[in-house]
């Protein structure tokens, strides 16, 4: 059994402990808005944080996180609405959406350290994570809109 | 859309006659391309439909506590089009928006189906809101008659007396007013469908809902990770699916050596599939441990699907050149031959692009639950088709559509991917689960989706045009070898449209121009790739020839580009306007010091774009930037404006990405890439600032969804031009073409 903290839940595991985080969070525990895209750390679907930074967990395996905390898009808020989230709306980012966890998880954390992101610096820090939609130019504006807003 | 797993089976089952006339009191409305086909009501003792048998789709139904539930027809892929055809309907209602709720369509229902596609439920082309526009409105406008003339009933005044606002009817004389939900509830003994015509319809300056921006219905849940995607699909005593396809299409399994897959802790079975070895397990974990272990010998892959794509290439370049090759002709006007050996001077010059793949952020991933007698199933997938993936479904149980439950999820993108006559990762799930007699979900990995990607279909393409001594032009000639999509997606398609393949050879028609003398001609060439429609379909590669190609011409001519387009464009005035619109937003006059300007004309059927393109170029690396992009767009009347820029503005991106980027190369009949490291598409990093100008129009809408892509291409193509001199003439323009370009 591995114990693991997800979303500030203690939670105790069965699964492998090589087995990747992403696997455990979506089929196991049933938090699937992290997504699987590409299983490589190539498309940051998967993004959650890991003591508040930033991980790929496909590519993250669960014997890795003793002590660790997990934060997934449903954690991010109680209630969806961070500020984030709030914008996203607003700015109207999502197409498809499936990415869109990812973005968010990631942009929370770049609003950790930057709270007044420039255009530049967002496209930088979101570049881990692909949008095949194409929605990155609105990022840009959901981040900013939320970096006014906290 | 609602989550189906948290909806009540009953909201979104196809209501029996039964069902239909037992359900608690509402009003409810059957469609069809002419407009509402039959009225009904619970409790009432008679509907007009005549066969009991028939299973009716609800539409439209207006409950009595007011909520209007309006039935989506398309399929929800990232286009939005799941608010904007509710809306269209809602608009005519007059229904207040915020008491409209969306359901999807989860059957081959085709009483309302695609009429661009002969009625069949098809969600591509981006004809979903102008296939169904007429009829939307037509059935909005009767439904809203109809609650008026039995309110007018009821309060015992003329009809012509009562009018409506958002969500009810009034009657202002006396100062009454009575909800839909109301409404629905009254005996109602007059359930005829009204007359509509098109002059009945609102015009489009009393439009409350179309042309506003209302937001999106599916985005609070994609912001929150709440939306459910096939992937996301969970059902109790589920088992888990991974599937090793043969590297090559056709080839067969000599042997399998399974053992070290079994013995993967979870894993249950392996199972030989008709085109794979499927590994079945308690977990999704061990399914794709046990894949990884698998051994299998597949036997030679032979013939033309064993081909390498740079063979097949100049295979395609030199079927251009071949008089006995297969030709069809795509779009002709004039004697485009005779005005090209009139002319003074003849251009000619050929383009090149290569296999491209879809590379949507969710890979393929179906869940299946077969009944114990095999003969029926409930379905999870994401699809652009819900006849097509019917099919499927019946297909492969032997069965017929009454035992089908299909669940048509939103889909984590799609561009072309899942419109097949034939889903192996629908059929594959079915066959598993029939086989394993428990639920199933199969899931793709990334290197399955790209290995065993549909393809757009490599190119070559010739162009060939006259010039007078004025410098006008003076026949086009536009000539693409490549294979027939439609002849490998969709067989039974192929059979009526054959041999003009619109998938193959969009955009060569260059219909925005009214060329005098022009001839736009197929060589069906042999297909040694698996193909599919992709963003844009012929467009994204036709439209980067022609308009690269007329840059070429004008510099032959002496003009600038966007003046000879200009000249060209004289019986278009809606074309001239986007032309000069995008060269004001761009200062195209103004000279810059480290990039240069690159224009295209293009679009996608009717909808038309003008873009312009600044470009930057690290000579060493021959690396492309694309720093701004520029674009007018007319495409009609636009049902939801910020939907519309956002639309266009992801077309654009998905332009860029595959004409600076991707590429699909093909050895042994093997796809050579893997994931995204080596089929990269665009990152944020890499993404222009982008500006676009939406025409207003009131004209027809003609889509939005694909307009955005095909003229990226030769904008940057004509930007590299200018500031090199030198032609990008093979797409897409990697690093090593650009240094060869320089060379």
């Amino acid at each position: 059994m591995i114990r693991l903290n997800v979303n500030d839940e203690e939670i105790e595991t069965d699964a492998e402990p090589d087995t990747a985080l992403l696997w455990v969070l979506r089929e196991h525990l049933g938090l699937t808005g992290t997504k699987f895209g590409c299983g490589a750390g190539m498309c940051g679907a998967c993004t959650v944080h890991i003591d508040g930074v930033p991980s790929f967990s496909c590519l993250t395996s669960i014997d890795s996180l003793e002590g660790a905390k997990v934060t997934t898009i449903e954690g991010l808020s109680p209630d969806g609405d961070h500020p984030l989230q709030r914008a996203w709306i607003a700015e109207q980012v999502p197409q498809c959406g499936y990415c869109q966890s990812g973005q968010i998880m990631r942009a929370a954390a770049l609003l950790e350290e930057n709270d007044s992101p420039e255009r530049a610096e967002i496209l930088d820090y979101m570049s881990p994570n692909l949008c095949r939609c194409g929605t990155y130019n609105r990022i840009v504006k959901a981040v900013q809109r939320a970096a006014r807003e906290v | 859309m609602q989550n189906p797993s948290a909806t009540p089976p009953e909201a979104l089952a196809p209501l029996t006659r039964r069902r239909f006339l037992q359900s608690a009191s509402a009003l409810t409305f059957a469609i069809g391309s002419a407009g509402l086909v039959t009225v009904s009501r619970a409790g009432a003792s008679e509907t007009t439909q005549e066969d009991a048998g028939t299973e009716i789709t609800a539409w439209v139904r207006i409950d009595t506590d007011d909520r209007v539930h309006l039935v989506f027809p398309s399929t929800e892929m990232g286009q939005g089009s799941s608010t904007a055809l509710p809306l269209i309907l809602a608009e005519e209602l007059d229904a207040d928006w915020d008491k409209v709720e969306i359901d999807q369509l989860d059957r081959d229902d085709r009483s309302f189906g695609n009429p661009i596609f002969g009625n069949i439920l098809y969600t591509a082309g981006s004809t979903a809101v102008y296939g169904y526009f007429d009829s939307l409105r037509i059935a909005g406008a009767q439904a809203r008659r109809i609650l008026m003339r039995a309110a007018a009933r009821s309060w015992d005044v003329p009809v012509a007396e009562v009018t409506t606002e958002p969500g009810a009817v009034l009657h202002e004389a006396s100062a009454r007013r009575m909800s839909f939900g109301e409404i629905a509830a009254l005996p109602i003994d007059d359930l005829s469908v009204p007359e509509v015509t098109e002059a009945d319809l609102k015009p489009a300056s009393s439009f409350r809902l179309i042309g506003s921006d209302l937001p999106r219905r599916d985005i609070p849940a994609k912001s929150t990770g709440r939306e459910t995607y096939a992937i996301d699909v969970q059902v109790p005593d589920m088992l888990f699916a991974a599937v090793l396809r043969a590297p090559v299409e056709g080839v067969s399994a000599a042997g399998i050596e399974d053992s070290e897959s079994l013995a993967v802790p979870g894993v249950l079975r392996v199972l030989t599939l008709p085109e794979g070895i499927a590994v079945v397990a308690e977990r999704l974990e061990a399914a794709l441990a046990g894949k990884d272990r698998l051994q299998v010998d597949w036997t030679g892959a032979t013939g033309v699907l064993a081909s390498d794509s740079e063979a097949t290439l100049s295979d395609y370049s030199a079927a251009l050149k071949n008089p006995t090759a297969e030709r069809a002709v795509w779009s002709e006007t004039g004697d485009a031959d005779r005005a090209i050996a009139a002319a003074d001077r003849i251009v000619e010059a050929e383009y090149l692009s290569d296999y491209a793949y879809h590379a949507q952020i969710e890979p393929m991933a179906a869940v299946a639950s077969v009944d114990p007698d095999g003969l029926g199933a409930e379905v999870w997938v994401g699809t652009q088709t819900q006849t097509w993936t019917t099919r499927t479904i019946t297909e492969t149980l032997g069965t017929t559509a009454d035992r089908v439950r299909l669940h048509a999820m939103t889909m984590g993108g799609s561009f072309g991917r899942r419109t097949a006559l034939q889903q192996e990762y629908v059929s594959d799930a079915l066959l598993i689960s029939k086989e394993m007699g428990r639920p199933v979900k199969l899931i793709w990995t990334r290197e399955d989706d790209v290995k065993n990607g549909r393809l757009r279909p490599a190119a070559a393409q010739r162009l060939r045009a006259g010039l007078t001594a004025d410098g006008a032009l003076s026949g086009w000639e536009h000539r693409v070898a490549t294979p027939s999509v439609i002849a490998y997606f969709n067989a039974l398609r192929w059979e009526q449209v054959r041999p003009k393949d619109i998938v193959s050879m969009r955009g060569s028609e260059s219909q925005f121009y009214g060329f005098a003398d022009m001839r736009a001609e197929h060589v069906l060439t042999g297909r040694h790739a698996r193909l599919a429609p992709w963003r844009g379909i012929g467009a994204s590669y036709t439209s980067f020839a022609a308009e690269a190609f007329m840059d070429e011409l004008a510099l032959e001519a002496r003009s600038n580009p966007i003046d000879f387009r200009m000249a060209l464009l004289a019986s278009n005035p809606r074309g001239q306007r986007l032309l000069k619109r995008v060269a004001e937003m761009a200062d195209w006059s103004r000279p810059r010091d480290q990039t240069a300007l690159g224009v295209s004309f293009a679009g996608y059927g009717d909808s038309m774009a003008a873009g312009i393109a600044e470009i930057a170029l690290e000579r060493e690396s021959g690396i492309i930037t694309v720093q701004r992009f520029w674009t007018a767009v007319d495409a009609g009347l636009i049902v939801s404006p910020d939907n519309a820029l956002a639309q266009i503005e992801g077309g654009i991106v998905f332009g860029l990405s595959s004409s600076l980027k991707e590429r699909i190369t093909i050895s042994g009949g093997e796809v050579e890439q893997s994931n995204y490291y080596d089929y990269e598409i665009l990152r944020a990093n890499e993404v222009p600032e982008i500006e676009i100008h939406l025409e207003r129009s009131e004209a027809r809408p003609t889509g939005i969804g694909e307009v955005g892509t095909p003229m990226v291409a030769a904008a940057v193509a004509n930007a590299f031009h200018a500031l090199t001199g030198k032609r990008l003439r093979h797409l897409p323009f990697i690093p090593d073409r650009v240094q060869a370009a320089l060379a």
